[in-house]
């Protein structure tokens, strides 16, 4: 008995899969290829790799390219190859889990305060027009700051500064979706029904936006490893021995004529993982008959 | 009508400011860290530090010390840095004026960088220039600032040897001086705020040049560059100005990166470095400073979206 009724939807599922695969272009499938690679890297990189990445003197410092290491070594003679891999790890995960929270509180919140309305939704988007109008890197610094050395090179922190400042953002970009949707009669209908916020959130609400959402995940995702090795660079990020490759740039800079491949590395694996990023959204938005929208 | 309108946002941008500049405070105000014993050394007593934070009113309550804080800033007082005892009037003008430079000359670059590549985008539409843009446009985006500043030193700088790899200036340097020493973080922020504004008025231009009168136009045998020179491109500016205003926020926290690769002397530098010290008046008005440009160039654009297109004045 159970099975028809499984069966059904799944089928349904995959037709809507397969229209979406038809209209998802060539640079965004090779793109999610690519991604694909680098998770895989993420995973078993600790498996393979020729050094450990913390492990000091494994060559001369600042020393070329070579078979022993393949893009040099650092100043205190680590694989930069190695590191390079294990950093792949902290920006994905950096990365993908502050954005992902930040989408489901951001969409949760600008969802309800669309539907509810009234003095709740006027004061909750005064309050983040207010904090958008700190410029994102600038609020993300005082945040880093105000959590003082102790708290400064912790993840967790990382995470909560890009949730706080991407929150915000995608919160008043989900709120103007739901003001649109909740005068459509499925809506009303709910309402009507006297159903709780809570469930018409979830069960109306969401799913008429999962494509929007979907879109602005992409494109928060795919500027939040700048973010982060933004921060590294400066200071304010991942800490010493991490191989945070915004942190790996900024200590490998003044190798840049003797062994640039210490920095080329680490900015190539940057920016070959935000294009891919991109171009995946790119895709996914054109599938869903959708347009991106990047704003600096 | 659209005076009101003006009066409306220009009322609410300044609330924003004051809670803006109330939620700065905050964060400043809990920076850890002991600021009597990091002014006074070590080897103060424990009455110096008394009387010192007393000087700072650090012995009241946050709130107070923000009433009289907000209170000098708004009669011009921003106090005294705490490191080189200086006014934080005098600090941050000179990088302020370092920063409005740079970013000036990033903005001439910007442009026409901007104008030309998004006409040859739209003209050559799914061509080869055109595809040539979107990948570039595409990696450029992708690029963080300290990487492509980086780059750019690595193949000026280094190798080429045409440019200074630090844009070190001082006050007596003349123009010319100065625009080499800046030449390549004005690139860079070029660089970064032009790629968001090519895709966009490239996509603005196609529309205007597929719609009715631009086609009439063509009709009528006027000659293509002046199509675009007087029908396309006036008509697709105008959602171009609002990513070009967006740009100009953008600035304001890509001058932080930018002016850091390079070690120049601006807002951006001073912040990162007074955070470092924990100079908090300084902080707190380059914070605020920051802030206080960005709902400007916001409310800018939003008064020049209006006045370009009537429609939105009735919302």
């Amino acid at each position: 008995m159970g099975a028809t009724a499984v069966e059904l939807p799944v089928a349904v599922e995959r037709s809507r899969f397969h229209r979406f695969l038809r209209r998802f272009p060539m640079s965004a499938r090779l793109a999610a290829l690519l991604l694909i690679v680098y998770v895989l890297i993420a995973l078993t990189g600790p498996l393979w790799t020729p050094y450990d990445p913390f492990q000091t003197s494994t060559g001369l410092p600042f020393s070329g390219s070579s078979g022993a290491h393949l893009f040099g070594t650092d100043i205190l003679g680590r694989d930069v190859f190695s590191r390079v891999v294990y950093g792949t790890r902290d920006v994905l995960y950096l990365a993908l889990t502050s954005t992902f929270l930040a989408l489901v509180i951001g969409g949760v919140i600008g969802l309800a305060s669309g539907l509810v309305g009234g003095w709740i939704d006027e004061l909750l988007m005064r309050l983040f027009e207010t904090i958008i109008s700190i410029p994102l890197l600038v609020l993300a610094l005082l945040a880093i700051a105000a959590a003082g050395p102790k708290g400064s090179g912790n993840s967790l922190l990382l995470i909560g500064v890009v949730v706080l400042v991407y929150a915000p953002r995608i919160a008043r970009m989900a709120r103007s979706v739901a003001v649109d949707l909740v005068t459509r009669d499925f809506v009303t209908v709910a309402r009507a029904r006297g159903e709780p916020v809570r469930s018409i959130v979830w069960r109306e609400l969401t799913p008429n936006a999962a494509g929007v959402l979907l879109v602005e995940f992409g494109v928060r995702a795919g500027y939040a490893p700048i973010l982060i090795s933004s921060l590294g660079f400066l200071g304010f990020g991942a800490r010493p021995p991490s191989p945070e490759w915004g942190l790996m740039i900024s200590e490998n800079r003044a190798a840049l004529v003797t062994a640039p491949l210490t920095v080329l590395a680490p900015s190539v694996a940057l920016a070959l993982l935000v294009i891919s990023l991109n171009l995946v959204t790119d895709g996914i938005a054109r599938a869903l008959g959708r347009t991106v929208e990047r704003t600096p | 009508m659209i005076l009101r309108l003006i009066a409306q946002r220009l009322s609410l941008a300044v609330g924003t400011l004051l809670v803006v500049s109330a939620l700065v405070f905050f964060f400043t105000s809990v920076l850890p860290g002991d600021i009597a014993e990091r002014v006074l050394g070590r080897e103060s007593t424990q009455q110096q530090r008394q009387i010192f934070r007393k000087h700072l009113h650090l012995d009241r309550p946050v709130w107070e010390r923000y009433g009289v804080w907000i209170g000098d800033v708004a009669r011009g007082d921003l106090g005294r840095s705490l490191v080189n005892d200086e006014t934080v009037t005098s600090t941050i003008g000179t990088s302020a004026k370092n920063t409005l430079f740079l970013s000036v000359f990033a903005f001439l670059l910007y442009i026409p960088v901007t104008l030309i590549m998004a006409t040859v985008a739209a003209l050559f539409r799914g061509k080869l220039p055109d595809s040539l843009i979107s990948v570039v446009t595409l990696v450029g985006l992708s690029v963080p600032e300290f990487v492509l500043g980086t780059l750019l030193i690595f193949g000026f700088a280094v190798k080429l040897s045409v440019a200074p790899a630090l844009s070190i200036v001082s006050p007596g340097d003349g123009l010319f001086t100065r625009l080499h020493a800046t030449v390549l973080p004005a690139v860079t922020l070029m660089v970064a705020m032009a790629v968001y504004a090519i895709r966009m008025l490239r996509d603005n231009l196609i529309d205007v040049l597929d719609s009715e009168y631009v086609r009439m136009a063509t009709l009528k045998g006027v000659p293509r560059w002046r199509v675009v020179m007087r029908h396309a491109l006036p008509n697709s500016l105008g959602p171009a100005l609002n990513v070009t205003a967006l740009n100009l926020t953008y600035l304001i926290g890509g001058v932080v990166v930018v002016e850091t690769v390079f070690s120049y002397p601006g807002l951006g530098k001073l912040l990162i470095d007074s955070i470092s010290v924990r100079d908090v008046p300084v902080v707190e008005v380059t914070a605020l400073l920051a802030s206080g440009v960005y709902i400007v160039a916001n409310l800018v654009a939003d008064v020049l979206a209006m006045v370009l297109n009537p429609r939105l004045r009735t919302s």
